[in-house]
């Protein structure tokens, strides 16, 4: 259960495009996270598996049945939303057991499935409580309880995290995780922070003006993008990109170098630079260098304890094994 | 941060006298016509101090048996009615409005503004002559349906303002939930809005009890409203004031509790009290 396949699924708002036909599978049990910037149809192609969209062309096939025309109740998917979408008159408690009311499950039954997830969730203290009387990491479980109860064959998260404080939001992540390795149904998650996607996913979907600019492992992604888009927009700090001479003499366009990937030394080195800001996150220090025919500053990673002022003179040079080179429609270079 | 400057002091007690003066606009027509409905007949227009002790029940005894309080039936019966089908029909309405993805949205909101600017007359007279033929002159379905021409678009306006405050998201939720349209509209939606739901009923209601114009050209004697019945004090030769004190006492009265709720409710709206 849980095994969602998109077949030249398309989506416009009036006359504008906003997803163009696109295929995807995800498979049954898998954590798939769909990344990208803001306003690239993360949440729209999230909706449309949801059924809260129509598709503009294409099939949604669920465990093999086509859903494409199917309402959203009856696909068995669960949504987590960004705000939570709580029901502000109604208690933990009844907000959890609506899905169930709706489904016509018995009262003992909806009893033994709430105190399950409450369980779960440590939600049984507050189960008489209003959303309005709950912090958000809490509204943000009963959002998850809710979910959880109706046995989905896959669950649909927009940003469920966004709306949490940093410390928060770690914790949630783990617990997400954990949740989806118990249950091990399908969870879509949509997201734009790529530390969430490289932490949670065992599939990632970076997608790019509607458009899949890859799908891969989220090491897969790391060590092989398939183009500059996708080599950007996953690692922090970002992959280093440089144009010009320094691309040329390696026949590319354009080539990138993670800020780990680039040793630093004030003896002797590929490319002279001269120290800018420095970050230092104790275990690491990121080292800002401006490199001669650069345009952009680059980023170094350094080990913690190591100490430059700015305005040093350093070199630095690219591990060559790690170097990306992109043409000039920014594919990857082989 | 307490100011006692001076001229802070100053800028206090204007403030406070022009309040005071404000207060006592709104109170003392109200406090006259509470004393007036107290008075001797034939103390009425003698000041209150010449005769403080000529204080009577009369008045109220006498408007019993006059055909008052049967008007009062009235005018509960058709505010009341034509609040309830305005709810029925504007609530649903102005949950269509504020969350189906309908074009025409930009017209039917200069229609219900329209409506709700356009001054009685200019349904009136149409009406009337309608309910000439239709001979529905002097009937409660009368009175009833033109009173929706005020209560309808009041209701439907606010309502579709209430449901747009309530978050989209929640409403899908329920779909997801598996609820039907209706149970997310009933069960969700409507609770949700609840505030500006009550307060729209309360509006629809006053704007109907007020009435005069209407049931002035539409009823005779049958289903006469109140405020019309208070004519009846008026003849060619003299005016009962005390009559019309008490009249005007019966008809606020049964309107203070709901101004009471509708203040809350109104300030709940205003201050959007759906948040997830
Ligand atoms: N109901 C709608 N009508 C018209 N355009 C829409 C509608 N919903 C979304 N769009 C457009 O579709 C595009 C994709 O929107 P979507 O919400 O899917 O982006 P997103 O990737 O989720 O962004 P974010 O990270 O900001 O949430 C945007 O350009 C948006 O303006
Ligand atoms: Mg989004």
């Amino acid at each position: 259960m849980g095994r969602i396949q998109l077949k030249g699924v398309q989506k416009d708002f009036g006359k504008v495009t906003v997803i163009p036909p696109l295929d995807l599978e995800i498979n049954e049990g898998e954590f798939v996270v769909f990344v990208g910037p803001s306003g690239c149809g993360k949440s729209t192609l999230l909706r449309l598996i949801a059924g809260l969209e129509d598709v503009t062309g294409g099939v949604i096939e669920i465990d093999g049945a086509d859903a494409t025309d199917q309402s959203p109740g009856k696909r068995g998917l669960a949504m987590v939303f960004q705000s939570y979408a709580l029901y502000p008159h109604l208690t933990v408690a009844q907000n959890i057991a609506f899905p169930l009311r709706m489904a016509g499950l018995t009262r003992d039954e909806q009893a033994r499935r709430i105190d399950n997830a409450a369980d779960v969730l440590n939600l049984t203290d507050y189960l008489d409580r209003r959303p309005k009387q709950l912090s958000g990491g809490q509204r943000q479980r009963v959002a998850i309880g809710r979910a959880i109860v109706r046995e989905p064959s896959a669950f649909l998260f927009d940003e469920p995290l966004s709306n949490l404080d940093a410390a928060l939001r770690m914790g949630m992540r783990l617990e997400i995780s954990e949740l989806h390795k118990r249950l091990e149904t399908t969870m879509i998650y949509v997201t734009h922070d790529q530390v969430e996607a490289m932490t949670m996913a065992d599939k990632i979907v970076v997608l790019n003006a509607g458009v899949i600019e890859q799908v891969g492992s989220p090491l897969d992604l790391y060590d092989n993008p398939r183009n500059r888009f996708v080599a950007e927009f996953i690692g922090s700090p970002k992959m280093n990109i440089i144009t010009g001479a320094h691309a040329e003499e390696r026949q590319a366009t354009s080539i990138g170098i993670r800020p780990e990937h680039l040793t630093i030394s004030s003896g002797s080195g590929d490319w002279k630079g001269i120290v800018g800001i420095s970050e230092h996150l104790g275990s690491d220090t990121f080292i800002r260098v401006d490199v001669a025919g650069v345009v952009d500053t680059m980023t170094v990673r350094a080990p913690g304890k190591l100490r430059l002022a700015a305005g040093d003179t350093v070199f630095l040079t690219p591990d060559m094994e790690n170097l990306h080179r992109f043409d000039k429609t920014g594919l990857r270079i082989k | 941060m307490i100011d006692n400057s001076p001229e802070f002091r100053v800028k206090r007690g204007i403030g406070l006298t022009l309040m005071l003066v404000l207060l006592a606009f709104a109170a003392v027509p109200t406090l006259w016509v509470l004393i007036l409905s107290f008075r001797a007949p034939m103390a009425i227009f003698q000041p209150i101090w010449e005769s403080p002790l000529a204080l009577t029940l009369d008045n109220f005894f006498k408007i019993t048996r006059s055909n008052f309080p049967s008007a009062l039936m009235n005018s509960f019966i058709t505010a009341g009615l034509s609040t309830a089908f305005a709810m029925i029909v504007g609530v649903p309405a102005g949950f269509a409005l504020a969350k189906a993805r309908l074009s025409g949205k930009f017209v039917a909101s200069w229609v219900l503004l329209l409506l709700r600017m356009a001054p009685p007359v200019g349904f009136v007279i149409p009406l009337f002559l309608l309910y000439v033929n239709a001979g529905l002159i002097d009937t409660y379905m009368g009175l009833v349906f033109a009173y929706m021409t005020l209560t309808l678009p009041l209701v439907t306006w606010s309502m579709w303002n209430s449901f747009a405050q309530v978050p989209d998201e929640l409403i899908e939720a329920a779909i997801m939930d598996d609820a039907n349209l209706m149970q997310a509209f009933l069960l969700i939606a409507l609770p949700a809005a609840r505030p500006g739901a009550v307060a729209a009923a309360i509006l629809a209601f006053l704007v109907a009890w007020n009435d005069f114009f209407y049931a002035l050209i539409i009823t005779r004697s049958g289903t006469a409203t109140a405020p019309v019945a208070v004519m009846n004090f008026i003849s060619y030769d003299s005016v009962d004031w005390a009559s019309i004190a008490v009249a005007s006492i019966a008809l606020t009265l049964p309107i203070l509790p709901l101004m009471a709720i509708a203040n809350r409710y109104i300030v709940q709206s205003l201050s959007g009290a759906v948040k997830g």
